[in-house]
Order: structure tokens, then C-alpha cells, then sequence
């Protein structure tokens, strides 16, 4: 059975609210004997605004702290800015953190627009993530008009636990380090997986004459990257491995970028990318130890509920939660079965049509598993979504 | 009798085109005081600046200055050839008289004449000091920095601010208000030239609100604004006891530029702008009431427990009760600046040519601390309609209290120190 999930009142815009369940679409019952973890969730709070100083905006990625490190909590929750004040994508420099203990949000990096070794600037993307040794690795898809017209090839960046980069990773296999990071960590070595989306992608002017729509280029990929970290020194790259290519990637002059956007990672070694241009989601088999690319590997599951797909989550349940771009939506799907099992509404903002469209992107779980962080682009807030 | 200021100028041709910054003669000021209707004229001096508790113009040109003049004196002359000047210009008179035959051909006039014409139309002109007037790149530049009252704070950066240098601040600020649009330019005009060498216009933007006298202008976005006022605004706008001497009988001026994003408000169905707004767009009564002046009903909530006005309803967010009691006048206008290129600040983040119109919002109070600054602090998180809203501009100035003949505008500030 796939449901939907609406907030109780879709008047209330910032409020604390139940979710309702509504039938949508009907099938078998109990197909899936995994209980769905959205259909627990019914509380939806408002933290805090993500906004800083300096007027950053736009929250896309969210991480939670693994550990204690630098001025880094165990469990605080960092949010990458990707705009600037001038509301143009492709210039956020900022990183701000979440205490869950003290309720705070306080500035945690603020990355100059230009670092060497970042091409064509800074403007901090949904790929974030802290390891256990307590470096966080942040990317950059850098544009300086807000539009692909401008897009730079970026960068990956090292930053030590206090905010300050350590380090810059750019090479031809990087570019436009986009969607949220799945990282394999061991704590001396971790693999990263990230997508790269920003290949030959043209500016949105570009028509393709044949659809009159920009150009669609499959050459998107996912990259893993293994490192080593020794011990009180930043993380350096030891390999870097193309998993997946051939995936598409499309310019859009009001969303910046359509392309690979979030990746998730299963216990079994599988990797799940959210593919943005055909609303799907796909399986790359043995990503922790394969040595060549899966192409765009198999279609697990597309369209129906899954509009859009931005970040990728791993649920404990072994579910995938994967937001939509389209509308203010959350799937939750069976990655074995391909079956879409649940969608809520976690932003249904009517400033936007359909409601919420556009406004998600980040997504993270709370520690413990029973609840999600995300952030809404509307209002430049970080929710939770609780039980 | 019909006055306009060419009869003005007329009666006061004796004057002579030497005559910059003269003060009224009696017959001036027995000519000004017969005008009525759209003649009417608002008298400049008295214990309260004009321009704020004044019946609210149809139009405004506001402006701010930055103060170039090294000296201090050289500081309070230019205020006082503005205050000779504001006599003149709202009681109807051009900043110096003349007429055919009584002036140098030869040598620019010293009133431009566009209002020559026109009537006073109720024009006020309002005088504050910017933050700049006190200490400037941490240089009090006029030793005034001592008088600066404490309740004269600057504004805090709030949440989503996106404020251009170039519209922003001020060392002076002129706020001209008029029920004729050429009136109320022609005074800043006619004020800006008089500071030349000693100030230049930083920023201006003009204003408009519309509508039958008695009813509730409508705004660009469609609904009554302005509903809602304080029931005694004077114990909202004037400084208390506790303000320097200057400032007794004066007032604190937060001013704003907020961009409205138009083109998205159009696309929004009605009921979500209500929810937005918390009042019904046609008649502005409040949600779930009938009548405009209707008490907002703010506790009321549906079977469901929600509340009626939604908890993010701008009505809501704005209403003292919501905010401590934090109370302040609105004296804002509509501006409609034409088209440029913009960059939404919501998603989906459309760039293109979109209107740069909205509100300038204008208001008064006894201590922005305790008024707008936390009002504000609140609604720039909470409010629904940050999401069409933009400020891009704006101020804070300190209005000195009024003037009495023979005095210029703010002399017991320089008397202070």
C-alpha cells in the first residue's frame, strides 16, 4: 500500500503539526512486512534559521557530528549555505552548527569566495560530511550569477573541526561535487562516494533544438574516493574510483542544476543514487570494492511518488528516504523490492506550486534513527521530523 | 480663494529674489493661515515636528543625506537655512520669492519653480539625525557624540535583510509629505540644493497611497493596510521623559525598503494570501470575522484546534499583544520603482525583469528598542509574508522635537553640548 502523509493543517506554515495519513494508491497488503519509518513520524518542529551574518542562504546539506571534535559536538547538526546574499546559487560560503543540546545554531565556517585551488570560487553544494577523525569534507559547485552560465568545476574542501580549510581536492574527476555524501568510515581510511554533476553541462540558455529544453548531458558520475587519514593530519586521497557514469545532468536557470543528488549507502556495499533528471533511483552494486564504473547501473525504483529526487538517505529499517525537488514531499521506498511505500509532506508551503516545490533538499537522521533533520529552502530553517 | 504658490509669490514679491531662507513676514503667514481644502497648509512650527501624527499625505519623498561639511558650524548652519527654508515651503511660498522683472535674468533662480503653480497641499517636512550625525567611522566629527540618546541604537542586522549600501543609512533624513507628488520633490529639491558643500543626498525614494478619504488604503499586494492603528498614538511616537532635552517632543524613525515580489503574490490563490495576511482580501475583515475593524479574534482556533489566524499570519505577528506590547505608528507608502533584474529569494530562485515596487515603510515610536527592533526581530523569522517581502534599504534617524520660531531645527542639540 503506498500512502501519503499531509501535515494536519495546511494553513499553518512554521507550526508543530500531526501528520494525517491519506490513501493515495492501494495495493497488496502487507507486501512489505518492513514497518515504514515516515508513517511513525507525525511531529514537525522548526529548530532554528540557518541564515547568517553575512545574509548566506538556501541550507542544502546536513550532517550530523559523529563525534566530539574541535568546536564540533557529538550529534550536532552543520548546514551548508549555497547561496550568498545576493540570493544567486553557486555563492554560499558558510557553515553554520546546530546543538541540539543548547537549541543553538552559531557560525561554524565561513570559507572565503575564493580559495586556491577551488575553481571558479566557492559555493558550498549538499556534499558534507564529518568523519570520525573529525575533518569535514565539503564541496563546492561555484557559479557567480547564480546560473550554470557561470558554473566553475569547484572543488572538494578539508576543513579541520574549527571551521578553518586544511586542504583542496581538484582533479579532472571532480567536478561540481553535488549531491550528499555516503561515506564508509573506519576511522584511519574511509571511502567517500559523491556525484559529480557538472560536466559539460552548458549554460541554460542553451536549448536542445529538438526538445527546446536545455540540452540533457549523460555525463554525470559518481566518485569514490578512499583515504587514508593519519593519525593528526588531515585526510589525504589515496584512490579515486569512477562507480558510476553516463548519468544526466541538465541546466535550469531557476534550479540551478538538475543531476545525481544524493547517494546512500547499504550494509551490503550497494550504492543508491537519486537520478534529479528521470525522477529515478538506481543501484550500483559492490561500490565499496569495485574498480571500474556500473554505467548508470539498474533502475531500483522511478517516477510515481519520487518526483525530482534530491538527497538520498539509508533509514535503519533499510528503507531509502530520498526528498523530492518537485514537490515538498519525502519517499520512503523498499530498495530490494523497488516498491514506494510511503510519502509525506514535510513542507507544504503554498508560496510554491505545487505546495513545497523547491523547498527541501538536505535530509539527515536524528541520531538513534528515530527521526529526520532537513532544511527548508523557503524559509531558511532546519525541521525536524519526530514521532 | 483659491492660493497657489504663484499668488504667494505674488504677495510676497516685496520680498525679493534676495530673500533665501527669509523667515515668514505677517502678511506671508496671514495669507498661508487663510488656506483650506486642498490648500490647506500644516504649520511647520509648534511643539512636534509636523509630518508625524499630521493626517497622513497622499504622497512622500524621503530622502537622506550624507553630511560632508567638516565643522560643526557648519553643521548647524545648514540646518538652519533648512528651517527658514521648510517655513516657507510649507506655508505654500518658493524657498525665495520672485517674480517677473524682480530678479537677475542673468542668474539661476533660487527656487527651481516647479511648484510655482501648485498649492501647499498640506506638504510637511520632517527632520531626523542619522547615526552618522553622532560618531561616523568612529569619529564624532561634531562633538556630538555625548547628546546621542540611548534609546538611538543602531539597527541590528535581522534575518533576511538584503539591504543595499547605496539605500541604506543617512547622516539627515527629510521626510516630505504632501498631497501632491511635485510639492513634496520640489521641497527636497529645493532642500538638497540649499546643502550644497555641506551635504549630499545619499539616498531618496518617493511614495504613494491611494484611496478615498476615511477608508483604508489598499497596498499593492491588494489589502487594507493600515487597519489597525494605535488608539492613542501619542503615547506611542513621542520620546519619553527620559530622552536629552532635544529629543523631548521628538520621535524615533525606522524606515524600510521592502521589495514585494508582485509577480509571485498574483500567482498565489486568494485564500492562501488571506492566510498569509490573516484578513479577507475584500473587505479586510479579519479571518473568521465579518466587519474590518473587527477585533482580531487571535485566540480563536477550529474544531481541530488550529488557530482561525494562523500562528505565522502577518496580523498575528504584527499585533502588539503577540510582541510585549511593542507599539509603534506606520506612516508608510506604497513606491513603485519601475522594473530591474532580481534574483527571488525563495525557490525556485527565479532570476529575470521583475517589478521594484512595495512598500516604504515608515514609522515612528518613543524607543526603537523596546518597538520596532524586537517587533521586527520577531516577524523577520515568523512572518508568512517574508516570503514576498525583501527590505532593501532603509534607516534609522532620530526626529528632534519641534520648532519654535526663531529657533532651526534641532538647535537644543547643539545648545546640549
Amino acid at each position: 500500500m503506498i500512502v501519503i502523509s499531509v501535515r494536519r493543517s495546511i494553513r499553518l506554515f512554521f507550526a508543530t503539526l500531526l501528520a494525517t495519513a491519506m490513501v493515495l494508491q492501494t495495493g497488496p497488503a502487507g507486501a512489505d512486512p518492513t514497518p515504514s519509518l515516515l508513517e511513525t513520524l507525525h511531529k514537525h518542529t522548526l529548530l532554528a534559521s540557518t541564515v547568517t551574518d553575512n545574509g548566506d542562504l538556501n541550507p542544502y546539506a546536513i550532517t550530523v557530528a559523529p563525534v566530539s571534535a574541535g568546536q564540533v559536538k557529538l550529534d550536532d547538526v552543520l548546514i551548508d549555505n549555497f547561496n550568498n546574499v545576493s540570493n544567486l546559487q553557486g555563492t554560499g560560503t558558510t557553515i553554520v552548527d546546530y546543538s541540539p543540546t543548547t537549541q543553538k545554531m552559531t557560525l561554524f565556517a565561513k570559507i572565503p569566495q575564493t580559495v586556491a585551488g577551488c575553481r571558479g570560487g566557492v559555493g558550498l553544494s549538499t556534499a558534507m560530511i564529518m568523519l570520525k577523525t573529525g575533518w569535514i569534507i565539503v564541496g563546492s559547485t561555484p557559479s557567480t550569477d547564480g546560473t550554470t552560465q557561470t558554473l566553475g568545476e569547484g572543488c572538494l574542501m578539508v576543513l579541520d573541526p574549527n571551521g578553518n580549510v586544511v586542504s583542496t581536492w581538484a582533479d579532472p574527476n571532480i567536478a561540481d561535487p553535488w549531491g550528499n555524501m555516503a561515506v564508509s568510515d573506519n576511522g584511519t581510511t574511509a571511502s567517500l562516494f559523491v556525484s559529480m554533476a557538472g560536466f559539460d553541462v552548458p549554460a541554460p540558455s542553451v536549448k536542445d533544438p529538438a526538445t527546446g529544453e536545455a540540452p540533457i548531458i549523460r555525463k554525470a558520475t559518481v566518485l569514490r574516493i578512499d583515504l587514508s587519514i593519519p593519525y593528526a593530519k588531515p585526510p589525504a586521497i589515496k584512490s579515486e574510483t569512477v562507480i558510476a557514469s553516463g548519468l544526466p545532468e541538465q541546466a535550469d536557470r531557476d534550479s540551478f542544476l538538475f543531476g545525481p543528488t544524493g547517494v546512500a549507502l547499504g550494509t551490503d556495499g550497494t550504492l543508491y543514487v537519486s537520478d534529479a533528471v528521470d525522477s529515478s533511483i538506481d543501484r550500483i552494486q559492490d561500490a565499496v570494492t569495485r574498480t571500474t564504473s556500473a554505467g548508470t547501473g539498474t533502475v531500483v525504483s522511478s517516477k510515481k511518488l519520487i518526483c525530482d529526487p534530491l538527497s538520498l538517505i539509508m533509514a535503519p529499517n533499510g528503507h531509502l528516504l530520498s526528498t523530492n525537488g518537485l514537490n515538498g514531499q519525502v519517499v520512503e521506498l523498499d530498495p530490494a523490492s523497488g516498491k514506494q511505500i510511503f510519502a509525506q509532506w514535510l513542507d507544504v508551503d503554498q508560496a510554491q506550486t505545487p505546495p513545497g516545490k523547491g523547498d527541501l533538499f538536505g535530509i539527515a537522521l536524528k541520531p538513534g534513527g528515530t527521526g529526520l533533520y532537513y532544511v527548508e529552502d523557503d524559509t531558511n530553517f532546519l525541521a525536524e521530523a519526530t514521532p | 480663494m483659491s492660493i497657489t504658490r504663484r499668488g504667494l509669490l505674488g504677495a510676497a514679491s516685496s520680498i525679493g529674489a534676495a530673500a533665501l531662507g527669509s523667515r515668514l513676514n505677517a502678511s506671508e503667514l496671514h495669507v498661508a493661515a487663510s488656506a483650506h481644502g486642498r490648500n490647506q497648509i500644516v504649520p511647520f512650527f509648534g511643539d512636534y515636528q509636523a509630518g508625524i501624527l499630521t493626517p497622513q499625505q497622499s504622497h512622500t519623498y524621503f530622502a537622506a543625506f550624507d553630511v560632508t561639511v567638516p565643522k560643526r558650524s557648519g553643521l548647524s548652519e545648514l540646518l538652519q537655512s533648512w528651517t527658514d527654508a521648510a517655513a516657507r515651503l510649507t506655508a505654500g511660498l518658493p524657498v525665495a520669492a520672485a517674480t517677473e522683472g524682480s530678479y537677475d535674468s542673468a542668474q539661476p533662480l533660487l527656487d527651481s519653480g516647479e511648484a510655482g503653480d501648485l498649492r501647499p497641499a498640506r506638504l510637511t517636512l520632517t527632520f531626523g539625525f542619522g547615526p552618522g550625525l553622532f560618531v561616523k567611522d568612529s569619529t564624532d566629527r561634531y562633538g556630538l557624540g555625548s547628546a546621542r540618546p540611548a534609546a538611538f541604537v543602531d539597527l541590528p542586522r535581522f534575518n533576511g535583510d538584503q539591504l543595499i549600501e547605496g539605500k541604506t543609512g543617512g547622516d539627515l533624513s527629510v521626510q516630505a509629505c504632501a498631497d501632491d507628488p511635485q510639492v513634496a520633490f520640489h521641497a527636497i529639491r529645493q532642500l538638497a540644493r540649499l546643502a550644497d558643500g555641506a551635504a549630499q543626498i545619499r539616498w531618496v525614494q518617493a511614495g504613494f497611497r491611494s484611496g478615498d478619504p476615511g477608508k483604508t488604503p489598499r497596498n499593492l499586494m491588494g489589502f487594507k493596510d493600515g487597519t489597525q492603528t494605535p488608539s492613542d498614538p501619542r503615547h506611542v511616537v513621542w520620546a519619553t521623559d527620559e530622552a536629552p532635552r532635544w529629543m523631548r517632543g521628538g520621535s524615533y524613525l525606522v524606515v524600510r525598503r521592502i521589495r514585494i515580489a508582485l509577480e509571485h503574490w498574483d500567482r498565489m490563490k486568494v485564500a492562501f494570501q488571506e492566510q498569509t495576511i490573516g484578513r479577507q482580501k475584500a473587505s479586510g475583515a479579519p479571518l473568521g470575522m465579518t466587519q474590518e475593524f473587527d477585533q482580531l479574534p487571535l485566540a480563536t482556533t477550529d474544531r481541530d484546534g488550529n488557530f482561525i489566524i494562523p500562528e505565522t499570519a502577518h496580523v498575528r505577528v504584527a499585533n502588539a499583544s503577540t510582541n510585549d506590547g511593542a507599539q509603534i505608528l506606520r506612516r508608510g507608502y506604497s513606491y513603485n520603482d519601475g522594473v530591474s533584474f532580481v534574483a527571488e529569494r525563495w525557490p525556485p530562485w527565479h532570476q529575470g525583469m521583475e517589478y521594484d515596487s512595495g512598500l516604504l515603510f515608515v514609522c515612528y515610536q518613543t524607543d526603537p528598542r523596546t518597538a520596532f527592533i524586537p517587533m521586527f526581530d520577531r516577524m523577520s523569522k515568523m512572518d508568512m509574508l517574508n516570503q514576498f517581502a525583501t527590505h532593501t534599504g532603509g534607516g534609522i534617524f532620530a526626529c528632534p522635537g519641534g520648532v519654535v520660531k526663531g529657533e532651526y531645527i534641532g538647535q537644543r542639540l547643539f545648545e546640549h553640548i
